[in-house]
């Protein structure tokens, strides 16, 4: 089997081939500021799966008592209009924005590598017109294809996801293609077709995984961008609805209402969404650099 | 203008009138600036149901008759002439007869005369298919009007198939201009003409709307203003934000909510800001349709389970008004008392031992805590259409009832109520006019088109149709206090509150009084002077 | 190269007929029609009265029918009625795209005067305090969502100076309006301005790594004059490309800053026509918007071209 050996692309790209722990204190000390994204995540990944732990505080429990309750030693981060608490509901919100985050871009990627893979190693017709359909998606903004798209499906979870993930189809359609392309006529391919490989099997065994360091890069780029986009939907009306606590919707409208009476509602869910983004954004550079020193931007 | 309401006061005095200091002289001229909340739909306000409408356009028209700006509280006994120099009602009572003022002026210079308040309501009661509206939200406010008869130029009469003394406080409202003959219905969405004092200009939608003084007004010396223009900013933080910041004479109707008022006040201590009943009800709709809620059991658990001053203490800090159909006092004419309201299903009493009830008919039911009945809360996907249905479902949770919200997108919100696809919902409920004939005819009887949860129940249709002939007060108020009760034990979309809310202006904005029953009724704005 | 050209704007008319085929479809899935909307602020639906209103706006003809009638339109030059205004759609859009274009053209011009400098220095200073600094600074800019960046400069105008940097319907004159536009622009800028950072940096590393720059330096040219003359002139085609790409990006970045600011342009109609099912308004301005990208695009390719040789005009 003619697959590249992986471990031996990350050794040329100057990662270590050694034990996990080791590897990862190598990736630290070569790459500090991936290793500080790499920890926001952490940090953001276990919050949303420790919610439950992390907060006594139910994140949909109304107060009356609590209504836009200044931080302090009841509520750590205050409350919002209806006396939640907002740390809960930031805590809780992870859950929204990693599921948005992960889902569009898991969504997204998958729809984009089997297009790209399917137009890059057929070409042909298929490939003219996959690209045209590309072509005509990318002549559009991704918020505005996001917002049409969201208008369209109405306001929930999934349809969210979906409203998302589908403008990020080709970008990635357009790496995976470039990188299909160039691994269609590699050696290896050529051999696997010699020994009477079906074509079908060739691209899903030889040439996708080979593509998968691109679309790793890429995929940690989007990761960050899908969480904004959800932000910015939400600011204008339709990401994911109530009763989710969703960031993006806690940050919007708060911000429609009590930026000066509770500057507390605006500030921190902006924090969240920004410290999660740049720290998708930090380990995506690293990983760019790791996997595709060449492209260093 | 000296009541200055500091925050937290409530207007006690019934029929406040509010003189303006006679020592001041009005000054000529200055433009008002507005903020406008939202995207008006469009300029004609015969067409449309929302204070969006009413309050910049209001200034281009006049009425037959109209509540006397100046005065705080709108009735029967403060409708003043308008277009109407007088009026009388004939010995049976279905006859109303306008003597009209002479000389009046559309602003394209055509003469007013009466064939144009026969056309006006020809149009409302679906009488011109020629020129028809494309919508007429207020049909029911016109269904006893038989006709608009003539009698020469300056004289119309209102032939009612029975009395109905309210008519006088329908065409009184800020919703009931008189239009042209002359303009089509279309021109009037866009560019409409009027006899008012303000002269439409231009309208940029989601932007700005402009108004320019008519110089050949009818009333001599007004109005005051030269100008009026209104900008939209749709982000109520960042337009509370321009009008604390001086960019803005005055606040829309009621935009003030009662949390962001004391952040007005501390920044803008000098603004005049008053608190008033914005006669719009948060109501609960259930759909007796649908299963399990055609059980009158399940419908009285839920009535049961609304913790009502929870709601008013979340949503108001306290402020607005727990009541029933009609506005409650000391604002509200029709209101019940609160020792009348308090024997009314679900409102009186200890809400724990409401709910303890409510549970029991569940139990009963086969529902438990364990097993709860589920059930999907509608609302509209706007916050202050969420926010109760939040703190709803939240309380329905204490009587097995477990809710999902489901927030329907606006642009459907109507349709699909309409088309009574919903099981329960959370609904916001206008009223125009502080009269027992608008609220009850427009959102009870079987025949209107705005009875969203189509409740009908005959005995209920001839009661409104009683309280609405009777021409004694006293007694008219015992046939809706009657009425209340009744839809009370029907769970009629059960109202939950009734909303307070703020609207401020500058100091030296002078001649303006805020009507403390009707958010739609006082934007003539002919009085209105700016002392600077 | 006329082949090519030929060939490339067949290929861009081919995607924007796509374009509008895709629009007017997805925007006729979109639940709720504009008697829908005009019926619910009435509060009430007469549905004879809707029916009505559907047919004298044609919305009862067949989906082909009505796609036909609007590209014949096009044709004519007639963008048709606006459904909420019931005024010339065209009448509606023109008038707002002055001030989109004056605060894209800022923010664009903020973007490149902040991040060529700063990626230049970034990059000749590689792997010092001041380059990780600046990296930091330019990924923040692509992590806060611009619509809060906006918001917190709003409150931080207002907390400090009593004044609120929000659009005015009439400035005085063009300067007074460029400064107000500046604010918004900047919070715009910030995010393009991040990207070409990035890439001037990347390129610059790049170019400063070639052959002819070590020739240069072996030669004994003096230091600024290698790392500004040679390779900043080289470093600059990736940045016309980034100026391409973020055109795109851009208008995302004015629907939600003109909503913050309340500046009347075309990116903040465009997202209220959504809301009210404005079909004439939508389908144009999207079709407009497409145009502008995909022009864009070309012409940023063709400068690609024309600046450097080693491109063939091939696929």
């Amino acid at each position: 089997m003619a697959v590249i050996d992986h471990e031996a692309e990350l050794a040329r790209a100057g990662a270590n081939v050694r034990g996990p722990l080791s590897s990862i204190l190598f990736f630290a000390r070569s790459y500090p500021l991936g290793a500080l994204g790499a920890l926001i995540m952490l940090a953001f990944v276990a919050t949303a799966v420790f919610a439950d732990a992390i907060t006594a505080f139910d994140p949909l429990t109304t107060n009356a008592h609590d209504s836009l309750a200044p931080p302090g030693d009841r509520h750590t981060l205050g409350a919002d209009f209806m006396g939640r608490d907002v740390l809960a509901r930031i805590i809780y919100g992870a859950r929204i924005s990693l599921a948005v985050g992960l889902g569009a871009t898991a969504l997204g990627c998958l729809g984009g590598m089997i297009v790209g893979l399917m137009s890059g190693y057929f070409g042909g017709w298929l490939d003219l017109t996959v690209q045209r359909l590309m072509d005509i998606m990318q002549s559009l903004p991704l918020l505005v294809m996001a917002l049409v798209m969201a208008a369209s499906l109405g306001p929930s979870l999934t349809n969210t996801i979906i409203a998302i993930a589908i403008p990020l189809v080709p970008n990635v359609a357009r790496v995976i293609r470039s990188s299909t392309l160039a691994l269609r006529e590699m050696p290896f391919v050529e051999a696997a077709r010699a020994v009477g490989m079906s074509e079908t099997r060739i691209a899903i065994t030889h040439v996708l995984p080979n593509t998968l360091a691109p679309l790793i890069v890429l995929a940690t780029a989007q990761l960050g961008s899908a969480i904004l986009v959800e932000s910015a939907l939400a600011f204008l009306g339709l990401g994911v609805p109530e009763p989710h606590p969703s960031w993006g919707r806690m940050l919007s409208e708060s911000a429609a209402e009590y930026v000066r009476t509770a500057p507390w509602l605006v500030i921190f869910p902006g924090v969240a969404i920004s410290a999660v983004v740049f720290g998708t954004n930090l380990l995506g550079d690293a990983i760019r650099d790791m996997l595709d020193p060449r492209q260093r931007f | 203008m000296r009541a200055r309401l500091a925050l937290g006061t409530v207007v006690s005095a019934l029929a406040a009138t509010l003189a303006v200091t006679p020592a001041l002289a009005q000054k000529q001229g200055g433009t008002l600036r507005i903020y406008h909340r939202d995207n008006l739909p469009s300029a004609s306000i015969h067409e449309e149901a929302t204070v969006s409408t009413v309050q910049p356009f209001m200034a281009v028209f006049n009425n037959l008759v109209l509540f006397d700006q100046g005065k705080r509280l709108n009735s029967l006994e403060t409708i003043v002439p308008d277009l109407a120099e007088s009026w009388a009602w004939d010995p049976t009572a279905t006859k109303l007869t306008f003597k009209l003022r002479q000389g009046v002026k559309w602003h394209d210079g055509r003469p007013f005369t009466a064939k144009d308040v026969q056309c006006t309501f020809n149009k409302l009661t679906g009488k011109d298919t020629e020129d028809d509206f494309r919508r007429n939200p207020r049909a029911i406010w016109w269904q006893n009007l038989k006709e608009v008869a003539v009698n020469g130029d300056h004289e119309a009469t209102f032939v009612l198939n029975r009395p109905q003394p309210s008519i006088l406080s329908m065409l009184a409202s800020g919703y009931t201009p008189i239009y042209p003959c002359h303009v089509k219905a279309q021109t009037m969405r866009t560019n409409p003409i009027g006899t008012g004092p303000f002269k439409f200009v231009e309208f940029k939608r989601g932007d700005t709307v402009k108004f320019v003084r008519n110089p050949d007004y009818w009333k001599p010396g007004r109005p005051y203003l030269d100008a009026i223009e209104w900008k939209v900013i749709e982000n109520r933080s960042t337009r509370i934000l321009a009008f604390v910041s001086g960019e803005f004479d005055m606040t829309f109707a009621t935009d003030v909510t009662i949390p962001l008022l004391k952040d007005v006040t501390s920044q803008a201590p000098k603004a005049v800001c008053e608190i008033a009943p914005t006669y719009v009800s948060t109501n609960l709709i259930i759909n007796p349709a649908v299963a399990p809620f055609n059980d009158p059991k399940i419908r009285s658990a839920m009535a049961l389970a609304l913790d009502r001053k929870a709601f008013v203490d979340i949503l108001s800090a306290g402020k607005a008004d727990l009541s029933g159909v009609m506005l409650p006092g000391p604002e509200g004419l029709w209101g019940m008392p609160p020792e009348v309201l308090q024997t009314l299903p679900g409102y009186g009493g200890d809400v724990e031992k409401n709910r303890a009830e409510a549970r029991k008919i569940m139990e009963g039911l086969g529902y438990s805590e364990a097993k709860p009945l589920k059930i999907k809360v509608s609302t509209r996907n706007i916050a202050v259409y969420r926010d109760p249905a939040v703190i709803l479902i939240d309380q329905l949770k204490k009587v097995h009832i477990d809710g999902e919200l489901e927030v329907i997108d606006t642009s459907i919100w109507h349709a699909k109520v309409t088309r009574g696809e919903f099981s329960v919902g959370l609904n916001l409920t206008g009223v125009g006019v502080d009269d027992p004939d608008v609220n009850l005819y427009e959102n009870y009887a079987c025949s209107s088109e705005r009875n969203l949860t189509k409740y009908c129940n005959k005995e209920v249709d001839t009661l409104i149709d009683k309280q609405s002939s009777e021409t004694d007060v006293a007694k008219r108020r015992q046939i809706v206090w009657e009425i209340e009760k009744r839809l009370a034990a029907d769970l009629a979309r059960p109202i939950i509150f009734y909303d307070r809310q703020a609207t401020c202006w500058q100091p030296y904005v002078k001649g303006f009084v805020l009507h403390h029953n009707s958010i739609y009724n006082n934007w003539r704005y002919e009085d209105v002077w700016l002392d600077k | 190269m006329g082949a090519y050209l030929v060939r490339r704007f067949l290929l861009m008319v081919l995607t924007l007929f796509g374009m509008s085929v895709l629009i007017f479809v997805m925007l006729r899935l979109v639940p709720g029609n504009i008697t829908d909307i005009i019926f619910d602020s009435a509060g009430f639906v007469n549905p004879a009265k809707k029916a009505a209103i559907e047919r004298q706006l044609g919305l009862d003809q067949p989906i082909v029918t009505q796609y036909i009638t609007w590209m014949a339109g096009l044709a004519r030059g007639d963008l048709g009625y606006a459904f909420v205004s019931e005024k010339p759609a065209l009448d509606e859009i023109l008038p707002r795209i002055p001030v989109t274009a004056k605060l894209a053209v800022l923010a664009l011009a903020f973007s490149v005067l902040f991040g060529v400098p700063l990626g230049v220095i970034s990059a000749v200073r590689q792997n010092t305090g001041l380059d990780y600094v600046l990296r930091v600074v330019s990924l923040s800019g692509l992590s806060l969502p611009s619509f809060w960046l906006g918001l917190l400069i709003l409150m931080a105008c207002v907390h400090w100076f009593g004044w609120i940097p929000i659009y005015r319907s009439s400035p005085d004159n063009f300067w007074q309006e460029i400064a107000l536009l500046s604010i918004p622009a900047a919070a715009v800028g910030f995010r393009s301005s991040a990207l070409v950072m990035r890439l001037t940096r990347s390129s610059m590393l790049e170019v400063l790594r070639q052959d002819y720059i070590r020739t240069a330096r072996a030669k004994g040219a003096s230091e600024p004059s290698v790392n500004y003359d040679h390779a900043l002139r080289n470093a600059v085609l990736p940045v016309v490309t980034v100026i391409g790409i973020e055109a795109a990006f851009l208008v995302g970045g004015l629907i939600v800053t003109e909503t913050v600011f309340n500046i009347p342009g075309v990116a903040r109609f465009l997202v209220e026509a959504i809301r009210w099912r404005d079909y004439p308004i939508v389908q144009n301005l999207v079709m407009f918007i497409a145009i502008i990208v995909v022009m864009v695009n070309f012409i940023v390719d063709m400068a690609y071209a024309a600046l450097d040789p080693r491109i063939k005009y091939e696929e």
